[in-house]
Order: C-alpha cells, then sequence, then structure tokens
C-alpha cells in the first residue's frame, strides 16, 4: 500500500530526530575534548572511551561514585516511602466512610499542583531554622510526599471490590491484616508503576537539591555533573558528555526492563 | 390505643435511636481507623507543603533588607506587577504557551494516528523509540542539546558553513526560543503522542467502522470521527503543557552555560535569581505565590473534575 509507505517513511525520519541526541551522545564517550571540536558524527579514532570512563570515576577523588550512591539512596528511599505512604492514604479513602473524608481528599487534591518554585523557597528557610540546610534529610523529606501518589493509589484502591474486604473482615482479620495481606497484593502492579514513576522523578529532581545542598559530597547525580569543571573552573566536555551518560544509563535500563510498568498518567476529563 | 401498642411504638423509637447511635460509633471507629493511616501522608504534606505554602504567602507580605522583616500588606504583590523584569519572564511562557503546546499536541496526533495505521506495520517499535527521550531528566537534556548547538562542537556548524552560513553563531540569545521550541518538543512529543494514543485506542471500533464502510479514508476517519472524540484527553495535555509551559527552569537553566541569559528568562529562573543570588527571599515568595495561584487557576477545571470522579465512585 503506497499511503501507508508514507506514512512509514516520515516515521524514520521522525525516529531519527529522536535518537539523534543519544547517538551523539554515545560517540561524545568516545572523544576527548579536541575531537569534539572536529563536530564529526563519527566515533573518536582512536577512542578516548576508556580514558573518559576513567577521568569520570577519578574525578575530584571519585565523588561520582558517591553522587551515584546518592541518587539510588534518594531516589529508592523517597519513592518507596512516598508511594507506601500514599497506598495506606488510599487505603484510608476506599475503606472507610469516616468524618471529614470529601474536605480532605478535595484539599489534597486542590495543592496536588503546587509548583515547587512556590514551595522550595519557604522549605529552605524552613530547613534552615531547623538546621538541616546542606543534609541528605533535606533532599529526601520533601520526597516523601507524592499527592498524585495519593490519587492514583484512590483510584486502584477503588477497583478492589468490597467482597475482597469483607470476605476478609468476616474471617476476623484485623484492619492492619486487611491491608497488608489482602489489600496490598491487589494493588502490586500499580504500586510498581507508582513507584517507578516516583523514583525516575526524585532521581531527575534539580531544583530542591540545588536550593537546599552546597556540599558536593552530598549532591544527587543529575546536579553533580553539572558542577563539573577543570580545577581553573572552566568546563571539561568529555567529561560532562560520559558523565550525562552514565547519569541516564540507569534510567534508559530501568525504563526498558520495566517497560510494561510506564503507563503514561494524566487525569482525564470525563 | 392499647399498652402494647404503646410499648411497641417506644420499643421501636429505642430501636432506632440505637441504630443511630451504633452508626455514629461506627462511623467514630472508623475516622480514628481512617486517620491512623493517614496520619504518616497527613503529617508530611502538612509540613513538606502546606506549611511551606503558608510560610510562603506570609514571607509575601513582608519587606525585607538583609535580615531585617517587616510587615507591609500587599506591597510586594504591587511592586511586582510594575516589575518590568518580572513582565518579560513571562515571555517564554507565552511564546511556548502559544508555539510549542499547539504544536506538539498536533504533531503527537498525528503521530498517535500513524502509530495506529502502522499497529501491526512496526508501530510498536515507533512508540518505543518515541517515548524515549521522556525518560531523560530535563537537565541533561539541556545539556546534549545545547552542546549539539554550540559553536565549538555542532554538527550542524560544517553544514552551514557549506553553505556560505560561517559567520552566523548558532547558540545566541535571538536563536533560544527556536533551539528551546526544539528541545521541548523532542523530549516530550512523544510522551504525548502516546497519552494520545492510549486514549484512542479505547474508541470503540463501531464509531469508523460504517465510516469507512461508507468511503472514508483513514485520515478522513481520523479527523473527522476520532479527533472530536478525544476531547476528554486533549484538554488535560493542553493544561498540563500550559502549567509546563509557566515553570520551565532546567532547560533554560544549562543553556546559560553556554550563552548568557539574563537572571529573569524565565518565572522560575528570575524567583531563583532573586532569592539566591540577590537575596530578596520575600520578594521572590511573592513571585513564588503569584506562579502558585496562576497554576491552580490553570488547573482548577481537571482537579475539580478529578475530585468529582473519585467522589462519586
Amino acid at each position: 500500500m503506497r499511503k501507508r509507505t508514507l506514512t512509514t517513511i516520515v516515521m524514520v525520519i521522525l525516529a531519527l530526530f529522536f535518537i539523534f541526541p543519544f547517538y551523539w551522545l554515545v560517540i561524545g564517550t568516545t572523544k576527548n575534548v579536541s575531537q569534539l571540536f572536529q563536530k564529526s558524527l563519527l566515533p573518536g579514532v582512536p577512542s578516548h572511551f576508556l580514558e573518559n570512563i576513567r577521568g569520570v570515576f577519578t574525578y575530584e577523588n571519585g565523588v561520582y561514585l558517591k553522587w551515584l550512591a546518592n541518587s539510588g539512596l534518594y531516589a529508592v528511599v523517597g519513592a518507596f516511602a512516598a508511594i507506601f505512604f500514599a497506598s495506606m492514604a488510599g487505603f484510608a479513602f476506599r475503606r472507610y466512610n469516616f468524618y471529614g473524608k470529601k474536605i480532605l481528599f478535595i484539599l489534597i487534591l486542590g495543592f496536588a499542583m503546587v509548583p515547587i518554585y512556590a514551595t522550595t523557597l519557604p522549605l529552605f528557610m524552613l530547613f534552615r531554622d531547623l538546621g538541616l540546610i546542606n543534609s541528605r534529610l533535606a533532599v529526601m523529606l520533601p520526597s516523601f510526599v507524592n499527592v498524585f501518589g495519593v490519587y492514583m493509589m484512590v483510584s486502584y484502591w477503588n477497583q478492589v471490590s468490597e467482597e475482597v474486604f469483607n470476605a476478609a473482615q468476616i474471617d476476623g482479620a484485623n484492619d492492619l491484616r486487611i491491608f497488608f495481606q489482602i489489600g496490598l497484593p491487589n494493588i502490586i502492579p500499580g504500586f510498581i508503576t507508582q513507584f517507578l514513576l516516583s523514583f525516575v522523578s526524585i532521581w531527575n529532581n534539580f531544583f530542591l537539591p540545588l536550593v537546599v545542598l552546597n556540599s558536593r559530597a552530598k549532591m544527587p547525580l543529575i546536579l553533580g555533573i553539572t558542577t563539573i569543571t577543570d580545577p581553573q573552573g572552566f568546563p571539561v566536555y568529555n567529561l560532562t558528555i560520559t558523565s550525562s551518560f552514565f547519569a541516564i544509563l540507569p534510567l534508559l535500563v530501568l525504563f526498558i526492563a520495566m517497560q510494561k510498568y510506564f503507563k503514561p498518567q494524566i487525569y482525564t476529563i470525563h | 390505643m392499647g399498652y402494647d401498642t404503646m410499648n411497641k411504638k417506644t420499643n421501636v423509637k429505642m430501636d432506632q435511636v440505637m441504630i443511630k447511635k451504633k452508626k455514629r460509633n461506627k462511623k467514630a471507629v472508623a475516622t480514628i481507623k481512617a486517620y491512623l493511616f493517614l496520619a504518616p501522608f497527613l503529617l508530611l504534606f502538612a509540613t513538606m507543603v502546606i506549611y511551606p505554602i503558608a510560610l510562603g504567602v506570609k514571607l509575601s507580605l513582608y519587606g525585607q533588607r538583609g535580615a531585617r522583616m517587616w510587615y507591609i500588606g500587599f506591597q510586594n504583590f504591587a511592586t511586582i506587577l510594575q516589575d518590568p523584569k518580572f513582565w518579560e519572564s513571562l515571555r517564554i511562557p507565552l511564546f511556548l504557551l502559544l508555539v510549542q503546546v499547539p504544536l506538539m499536541i498536533f504533531i503527537a496526533t498525528l503521530i498517535a494516528f500513524s502509530y495506529e495505521r502502522l499497529e501491526k506495520h512496526g508501530g510498536s517499535i515507533f512508540r518505543f523509540i518515541y517515548y524515549l527521550p521522556y525518560t531523560i531528566p530535563g537537565i541533561v537534556t539541556g545539556i546534549i542539546w545545547s552542546y549539539i548547538f554550540s559553536d565549538g562542537m555542532s554538527p550542524f556548524r560544517p553544514v552551514l558553513d557549506l553553505l556560505g552560513y560561517s559567520g552566523t553563531k548558532i547558540l545566541t540569545r535571538p536563536h533560544l526560543p527556536a533551539i528551546l521550541l526544539v528541545i521541548i518538543l523532542w523530549a516530550f512529543t512523544g510522551y504525548t503522542a502516546f497519552v494520545i494514543y492510549s486514549a484512542l485506542i479505547s474508541i470503540p471500533k463501531e464509531f469508523s467502522e460504517q465510516a469507512q464502510l461508507d468511503g472514508a479514508t483513514f485520515w478522513q476517519v481520523a479527523f473527522k470521527i476520532k479527533v472530536p472524540l478525544l476531547k476528554g484527553v486533549f484538554i488535560p495535555l493542553f493544561i498540563f503543557n500550559a502549567i509546563g509551559a509557566i515553570q520551565v527552569f532546567n532547560e533554560p537553566w544549562m543553556l546559560k552555560e553556554l550563552v548568557v541569559l539574563p537572571s529573569n528568562y524565565t518565572p522560575a529562573m528570575y524567583i531563583y535569581n532573586a532569592a539566591f543570588a540577590q537575596g530578596r527571599f520575600t520578594y521572590a515568595s511573592a513571585m513564588g505565590m503569584i506562579l502558585a495561584v496562576l497554576t491552580f487557576l490553570i488547573s482548577f477545571g481537571v482537579l475539580r473534575s478529578a475530585a468529582k470522579q473519585m467522589l462519586t465512585e
């Protein structure tokens, strides 16, 4: 069919556009600065790949590994706490008919879209008063709150049928057991989706660490790689490129391995 | 009325009172249980979201010089509305809102239909490739693209030289809106197309089958029949992208490493620089509150519909 061929050709050209920066980044990791300035679209010859890797991991006594560990810590602990608390909150909205339910839900949702550029400055002052500036806690505490996660959790819990809960209750299970043993297994796919989305958004968060951290040893990768310079303070392009590559590699691996859990999240209007 | 019936009546009444009491007790117990489950979230929500907003509102009502602060009412807001630098900071969001958002949703719609058209001919491979940029952090996106457009490293440089444009620099202030447009389209079009496609495949087949039988082409069916059915996904997409447009920060933040940018290039950059480069905390807080109110107003419709949907289920 001729028409489908046209669509395919356009889609292939677009695919090249979407892939191009990845390709450029990957070949960039094989070049030193003078090769980068040759502006070629081919890998560097001779390849400086191993040299760049060594450069990244020995930069400032191996601070890159600290950044990597920090990012892992912030993202794993933050995402788990946020989504676990969100699933508890979602369970409360699903299971109980309690005083203040509607108002509380509206209040929570009303604050779902608050921009971090409005809250981070007051948070900075709060953490300063508490002596938490430049501490890992200052990066982690705000990440424990995921309002959108609560909303999604309520929708996951709403899909669990009432009979599941009632049957458990007749069997004499208490509320904690109903939550952990009967409830949670029913929403595991949603839990994983929310965990991954939360993980990625914390891994990618730049603004909060930028504001609350000043010691490089506590920075996450995304912030750390923007501080790479030579001792005179000039940019070192090959190291920034190689470190960028290794900063997104975990995300790409995670995305490819867990593809079925990355579902687009958007409120829809009915 | 005999004694028995009267007794019965009072008994019934007593029963009703008891049932009501029991119901109330039951609700009281449920309330305690519910708030125990809600406690960790609510505690963090109160301290990490509500309190900062309240503090931000308070700060925005104060004047400041160094560490000294004093109450000045709404004067900060009056100053902001007359601050040309504040209005200038809205240029980029406005440009994105008027150009990037409609353009991206239009392209993403075409792509979503192409996914459908190529469903058994590689559609899923395209979906995967187009979605990839969305997983990349804005900072890394900013680094890669600013290097790709930099005059030192750009692979487009030799092409431009060949075409006789060797004097024209690529990465300059006047070119930045176009460069931001390319970067943001690269990062979010695939995701947007995926969202639209997800809505598209849930449209029942009956809607298009009749038209196809009547001889309409694929694209006629797409635009005349399916696009109107996608309203429920276009509206939130517009709203969320509008919010993204007024909050853009990371990409220009990285571009300013290679091209000189004013401190008020976007509202978020102006807030950051006013607070941390100039130390004007209360003024920056007031701008933050304006940003928060704008965001709330833009998202109000979606949030209300989301709340309704949940509370009626």
